[in-house]
């Protein structure tokens, strides 16, 4: 039996992401797809090294508790500026994307990028 | 003595204040400014060199606790690479229109993100610099905004940030099995680990991403797009051909060797380095467009770099290496003369383009000397590289894989070759920059010098002696004689009237196919893991 916590759930919602990005043909729910992946890592990263019943490491802990890992969480408010950027990046590329070819699909993109060559 | 964070510091804040200064100011401040950066790095270079590698905390932390810069020899030297790139580019693009203040921010914040790459040892670090990276080249691929290069960007930017997903993931499970990020921390505690089997994912999702950036065998089908885009002026082409793909490979090794001690793989990444470099230059072949030309042969030629970093022999290690320091310089130049040739001829056709020799005499001989470089002609810095990979090889296949290559590489580079012969039609004599000119030129110098003084640049650069024997440099020399000459017999025979592979131009993987294979290769690392632990 798997435990149900954190981590296994992000791995599960990870491969939810790839999933997304395989089978879908349009660049938004690519784009979101990418947005699941990084939620997933997210998750991960702040459910690592946490044992059951301790803190947040924040402020002054009593050091009588036990306090989290601070460093993966630490990593995380990267990462999520990082995600933040990324995803309006793509859509904003997505938006220059659809002016000049008029469609969501990858596919269709593709064959109308490939004409101009 | 310049502390090593204003390495990496000083190129944004000069690209970001030069913005106050009138543009024409600017380019002029921007040319001193890489001098000196040069200067300083030369001197780091040679502190590194006598007195071992330099370290520095920052926010003086204790060591393995917070982000540490590390200048060992291979770093600086690849800082140096780096910095003398960037240095041609600024002086290349002195008399451009297209160069103006965003650019120039633009490029030097991409210089200081390639720097923090190769000079950073904090695993998480490394990752925030590349997707700062990605974003800024995705910039630099559409900043003609040409309508064709919307597509080439976003395939681009997706594409690494979906494989920089997979090295945050596998980063992840790294730190919750070993706690440390830092990679000479992350060495020390993995020689500890006895059980290699518990490393497979965390090791496959960091090798998937970075095998992507390196652009191997299946995960290479971002690059062309990205390298030949129409759009992009052809100094970005340069920086992501001649230098951006290396922080990939310099990366790769930086990993393969912190997982040393627990996984072994490269007979894996010797037998992928080959496929990619035969793949590569079918591709190059099956080509019409000189930039597109370009950057196939650029995967082929980092599938040699890899069969030499790979092969666990210190000759072949060097030679990958130093391949992979001649790769920037020639590369450069091709990329550089095919800019002005696209330019002065309005088209990117090879079959269009005639007598660039009689028309543009300087840039004739400096694309000359780059193929003799790239080919491995003898005395040119490509014949060095290649011979020490090849004596690394001797006595396995991969001696007469490497024979292959070369030949690909030199059926591709005739191809490439015929634009320099010919009539042109036009009449009147091009006028190129002469700074442009200069910088070709100089560049293309190198090649030629890189041969001359090989074994010595090496000893200068890695500080590692490696003796050329001329006996057995002879004979590979004769090889390469009959190479040319068999080469030019199928150049004739097959790809003079027509192009037998102008199918494979057909196959274009999209993004779902890309993603497919980014993880068929995770997939398929983790089976070959589990089966070979």
């Amino acid at each position: 039996m798997i435990a149900l916590n954190g981590e296994t759930i992000s791995i599960v919602l990870f491969f939810v992401g790839v999933y997304g990005l395989i089978a879908r043909r349009n660049i938004i729910k690519s784009i979101m797809s990418i947005s699941i992946m990084q939620v997933a890592i997210i998750l991960y990263f702040v459910s690592t090294n946490v044992a059951p019943g301790s803190v947040p490491p924040i402020g002054d802990v009593n050091q009588m508790l036990l306090a989290a890992d601070p460093l993966p969480q630490a990593l995380m408010i990267t990462d999520i500026v990082i995600g933040i950027g990324v995803t309006a990046a793509g859509l904003t590329l997505f938006i220059h994307l659809y002016h000049r070819f008029g469609s969501t699909n990858w596919q269709k993109v593709m064959k109308k990028r490939n004409r101009h060559d | 003595m310049i502390s090593l964070h204003w390495l990496i510091l000083s190129p944004l804040i000069i690209g970001t204040t030069a913005k106050l200064m009138p543009i024409k100011a600017a380019k002029k401040i921007m040319v001193l400014f890489q001098t000196a950066l040069l200067a300083a790095v030369t001197m780091i270079f040679v502190e590194v060199r006598q007195n071992g590698p330099l370290l520095e905390n920052i926010g003086s932390w204790p060591d393995t606790i917070g982000i540490t810069l590390r200048a060992d020899l291979l770093a600086t030297a690849m800082v140096f690479l780096s910095c003398f790139l960037f240095l041609a580019m600024v002086i290349f693009v002195h008399n451009k229109n297209y160069a103006d203040h965003l650019f120039f921010f633009l490029f030097l914040g991409l210089e200081s993100l390639i720097i923090g790459i190769f000079l950073s040892n904090d695993v998480f670090n490394i990752f925030v610099l590349i997707e700062a990276a990605t974003l800024i080249i995705t910039i630099l691929i559409m900043y003609k905004q040409a309508s064709v290069s919307v597509y080439d960007a976003m395939m681009y930017f997706l594409i690494n940030v979906v494989a920089m997903s997979f090295f945050l993931m596998g980063l992840g499970m790294l730190y919750k099995k070993i706690g440390v990020l830092d990679f000479y921390a992350l060495e020390a505690a993995l020689s500890q680990v006895n059980n290699p089997a518990s490393l497979i994912l965390p090791y496959s999702f960091m090798i998937t991403a970075i095998s992507l950036k390196a652009a191997l065998m299946p995960l290479f089908s971002w690059l062309p797009k990205a390298h030949g885009t129409p759009s992009a002026p052809s100094v970005v082409s340069v920086i992501l051909s001649g230098l951006y793909v290396k922080t990939g490979i310099y990366v790769f090794l930086r990993l393969q060797t912190t997982f040393a001690p627990l996984i072994d793989t490269s007979e894996l990444f010797v037998i992928l380095g080959f496929i990619t470099a035969v793949v590569g230059f079918m591709l190059a072949l099956a080509q019409t467009d000189i930039k597109l030309l370009l950057a196939y042969s650029t995967v082929s030629q980092i599938g040699v770099i890899m069969i030499g970093i790979s092969l666990n022999n210190p000759a072949a290690y060097w030679g990958g290496l130093y391949h992979l320091m001649n790769h920037a310089i020639f590369k450069s130049t091709l990329f550089l003369t095919a800019g002005m040739i696209i330019s002065e001829y309005k088209t990117r056709k090879i079959s269009e383009i005639h007598g660039v020799y009689s028309h543009m005499p300087a840039v004739g001989v400096a694309t000359i000397l780059s193929i003799l470089g790239i080919i491995g002609a003898p005395l040119f810095n490509g014949s060095i590289s290649k011979f020490l990979i090849a004596t690394g090889a001797s006595g396995s296949w991969i001696e007469s894989g490497l024979i292959l290559i070369n030949l690909g590489t030199i059926i591709v580079f005739m191809k490439y070759g015929q634009l320099l012969f010919g009539h042109s039609d036009k009449k009147e004599a091009a006028n190129s920059d002469i700074l442009e000119k200069a910088v070709v030129l100089t560049l293309s110098m190198l090649c030629f010098l890189g041969g001359i003084f090989g074994s010595d640049l090496i000893a200068i650069l890695f500080n590692i002696s490696l003796t050329i024997n001329p006996l057995s440099y002879g004979e590979k020399m004769l090889l390469f004689v009959g190479s040319i000459l068999l080469g030019l017999l199928i150049y004739r025979s097959l790809f003079k009237k027509r192009n037998p592979l102008a199918f494979i131009r057909s196959f274009e993987l999209g993004f779902n196919e890309i993603c497919l294979s980014i993880t068929l290769f995770f997939a398929f690392m983790v089976v070959y893991l589990k089966i070979t632990l």
